[in-house]
């Protein structure tokens, strides 16, 4: 790199002898230009360098007119020959290696923030790192540690293969979050190396805090002379990092973010589309369950005003517009509940000292008398203990839960219906049937307001989707819960567990 | 990378140093043995070849076991290889005063020092068992023979002094002094010993100059130097640019060889140099 300039200066040393060797000589400005010609092509030192070299050839032609003449105007026109070369050189020099160095540093904190970003594994992210960081700042060997609050630090390094020992001087400034510089590792009392390198090994292990506390570590080993530009370019570099790695971290947070909240807000446009199917079906079912008794009230009350009929045929009517209009009543009565519970009002309860074991037997002998078709069988444990609950709350749960066993089972099946002690202070009353089943996946979903799990082999089934999210609101107002368990297509069974 | 695995801790502290004792006790001895060679200089007859030999050894002898005091931090056993050496340069003094031809014996102390020096691999430290590139070894001579070359030239134009070799046995005996006594002894303490200490608690330019420094007032109370103005002046520019040069060299090789070979080379044209 230095060859051209320094034949250059050779060449200017014969013109000078073969014009005769005055020191004053004009050609002795020219020995400016091979100095500064190798400070801007090959940076200070050789700038210096090579000025050194143009004092040195001059000097034989300077000195002697010293000597000869004194220190007269030209002769100290000579000395200023002598020097300024070199200072040349090596300020030319000085002022390229800067911009050199900052345009070097300016590529290489972009390339470290492309590496970082790229879409690609930490490991593969932080190895180009550290590659790049070492071609900066002409490090022997560079490490880079990024802390991980759920798992062990990464670790990258040049040369590859280097682990982080945890009483290391890395580990320390991870922990610590302070810095660590050492002007000779070989000689320097607090880290133990087996080193007899014939140069210094300078180092510096530098936090990556971009402010919010310390990410990683920076860790940085030279051989021989570091310069105070390059120990500052160092610094910058582990601040850069600190944000580039919290920026990764950030960046990485909102892409997981992003996906959570996408799939959140899928999970609530499906449910909410569930919900809008359910609301419409629930209309067309409320429409029709509305619908048939005032169909049958309206029927029957015409024809009593219409013509004369027999007592004994009007009281039949009547018997049937009664039960028609019971039946009116417990479909307003359970819409009622259910807008109660939607605005989040708790039913409202009156509790009272009850035997469960007649008040259930008594429910099922009347459902047993209503629907011949299946078989109930009831077993109540030994010294049942007293039940404190609102009488009509318990009759409703009950009822709701023996009329889904018998919707969805199929005729002559069995429903079985137990009462025992349960840990906690807890009664358990279990109500299991031989139907369907529901399948695993909608289990979660049966209390759910509106719901009615679609199967082939129960379309016929009528119902509002109301009984099972009402028997939950009931059974939470008293303090207690609701289980089940089923299994498709041998049957389900569902555990009303109240306290005490 | 030992940033990550050697084991560190932040609170530990340089131990108490070892080397000043070893260093002062190795002083005190160079000062008697040259005194001592002084008085037998003074006295004449028979025993005044010994005293040269023996100014010759305390000062040559006491650089380099100062150089091992220091390259081993005043352990292991240096004495015995100081003693060795200090053996070797007094057998080369002594018979470079007796025969003409006895001097070129000195050119052998390299050697020995080498061979002392493999017993302590930390020595690499200073550059002394770094392997070496033919090319650095090269371009040190290189640079000795510019300074030297350049020195004869100006010195010649300057102040007419002549370039000439009185006698093949006596210009080999001064190169071989330079050889095994003076560059050597210069090289060992100054740009191994001194050098390499310094410039790693100093950074290079602190210890390239400092040492330079030292190295210079070693020549200038040279009695063997030239007494005139511009002899000294002369000394200090040459000696200087050779003492930097020579740190360059050893730093940027690693070894000390390179410098040492520049040294060597510039006193070879410096023995040239007739000074009237």
């Amino acid at each position: 790199m230095v060859g051209a300039p320094l034949a250059l200066l050779v060449a200017l040393t014969a013109a000078m002898l073969w014009e005769g060797g005055a020191p004053v000589s004009p050609v002795r400005h020219l020995f400016l230009v091979p100095g500064v010609w190798a400070a801007l092509t090959a940076g200070a030192q050789a700038g210096a360098f090579v000025g050194l070299m143009a004092g040195f050839l001059q000097a034989p032609l300077v000195l002697p007119a010293i000597e000869r003449v004194g220190l007269t105007g030209g002769a100290l026109d000579g000395l200023v020959s002598l020097v300024t070369p070199a200072l040349l050189g090596a300020v030319a020099g000085h002022v390229r290696d800067q911009a050199f160095a900052g345009a070097r540093r300016l590529d290489a904190l972009l390339e470290i923030q492309r590496r970082l970003a790229a879409d690609e594994p930490m490991a593969v992210r932080l190895d180009a790192v550290v590659h790049v960081v070492r071609g900066c700042l002409g490090a022997r060997a560079v490490g880079l540690v990024v802390g991980s609050p759920e798992g062990p630090p990464a670790v990258a390094s040049v040369p590859p293969g280097a682990a982080l020992a945890p009483c290391s001087a890395a580990a320390w400034c991870l922990a610590s979050g302070g810095g660590m510089r050492s002007r000779d590792l070989a000689t320097d009392p607090r880290v133990t190396v087996a080193d007899v390198s014939s140069s210094p090994r300078r180092a510096m292990a530098l936090p990556l805090d971009a402010g919010a506390g310390s990410r990683g570590v920076l860790a940085v080993e030279w051989h021989g002379e570091v310069t105070e530009a390059t120990a500052r370019a160092a610094t910058e570099m582990a601040l850069h990092l600190g944000l580039s790695v919290e920026n990764a971290r950030l960046t990485l947070r909102q892409r997981r973010f992003a996906a959570e909240l996408e799939e959140k807000v899928a999970a609530a446009t499906a449910r909410q589309r569930d919900i809008d199917r359910a609301k419409s079906e629930f209309i067309s079912v409320v429409s029709h369950e509305l619908r048939t008794p005032i169909t049958a009230l309206e029927g029957f009350s015409e024809l009593l005003l219409s013509r004369p009929v027999s007592p004994e045929r009007a009281r039949r009517f009547l018997g049937h517009m009664h039960a028609e209009s019971r039946r009116l009543g417990r479909i307003v009565t359970e819409l009622l509940d259910l807008s109660r519970i939607e605005v989040g009002v708790a039913p409202v309860l009156t509790r009272e000292r009850i035997d469960l074991a007649a008040h259930v037997e008594r429910q099922i002998e009347l459902f047993a008398g209503v629907h011949g078709g299946h078989r109930f069988l009831w077993r109540a444990a030994p010294a049942l203990p007293p039940l404190h609950a609102d009488p009509d709350a318990l009759d409703r749960m009950l009822q709701n839960l023996l009329s889904n066993a018998v919707k969805y089972s199929p005729r002559g099946g069995e429903v079985r219906v137990s009462a025992r002690t349960a840990p906690g202070g807890f009664v358990e009353l279990s109500v299991e049937d031989q139907g369907v089943g529901i399948a695993a996946d909608a289990l979660p979903r049966v209390f759910d307001k509106y719901v009615r799990i679609a199967n082939p082999k129960t379309v016929s089934v009528r119902g509002l989707g109301l009984g099972l999210s009402l028997v939950r609101a009931l059974a939470e107002a008293h303090g207690g819960r609701i289980e089940v368990s089923s299994e498709p297509g041998k049957g389900s069974c569902f555990r009303l567990l109240l306290p005490g | 990378m030992d940033l990550l695995t050697a084991p560190f801790e932040a609170a530990r502290e340089h131990a108490r140093p070892t080397v000043w004792r070893p260093f002062v006790a190795v002083s005190a001895v160079m000062l008697a043995v040259v005194g001592s060679g002084r008085v037998l200089v003074l006295q004449g007859g028979v025993l005044a070849d010994l005293g040269v030999a023996l100014e010759g050894v305390g000062v040559h002898g006491g650089f380099i076991a100062q150089g091992l005091v220091i390259a081993l931090e005043g352990q292991g056993a240096w004495a015995g290889s100081a003693l060795r050496v200090a053996a070797m340069l007094l057998a080369g003094f002594l018979l470079g005063r007796l025969a003409p031809w006895g001097g070129l014996l000195l050119a052998a102390t390299p050697l020995v020092l080498l061979q002392e020096c493999r017993q302590y691999p930390i020595l690499s430290r200073i550059g002394a068992l770094e392997p070496v590139r033919p090319g650095s070894l090269a371009i040190g001579l290189g640079v000795g023979a510019f300074l030297g070359a350049h020195l004869l030239i100006t010195a010649s134009l300057t102040f007419g002094y002549g370039v000439s070799v009185a006698g093949v046995s006596a210009y080999a005996a001064a190169v071989a002094y330079d050889v095994g006594a003076n560059a050597l002894s210069a090289e060992w303490l100054f740009r191994g010993a001194l050098f390499s200490h310094w410039w790693r608690y100093w950074g290079f330019w602190g210890a390239a100059v400092t040492s330079t420094g030292l190295s210079l007032v070693r020549y200038l109370l040279d009695p063997a130097l030239p007494h005139t103005v511009e002899a000294r002046a002369g000394a200090i520019f040459y000696l200087a640019a050779l003492g930097v040069a020579t740190s360059v060299l050893r730093a940027w090789s690693g070894s000390l060889l390179p410098g040492y070979c520049a040294s060597v080379a510039f006193f070879a044209a410096y023995r040239t140099l007739v000074v009237w």
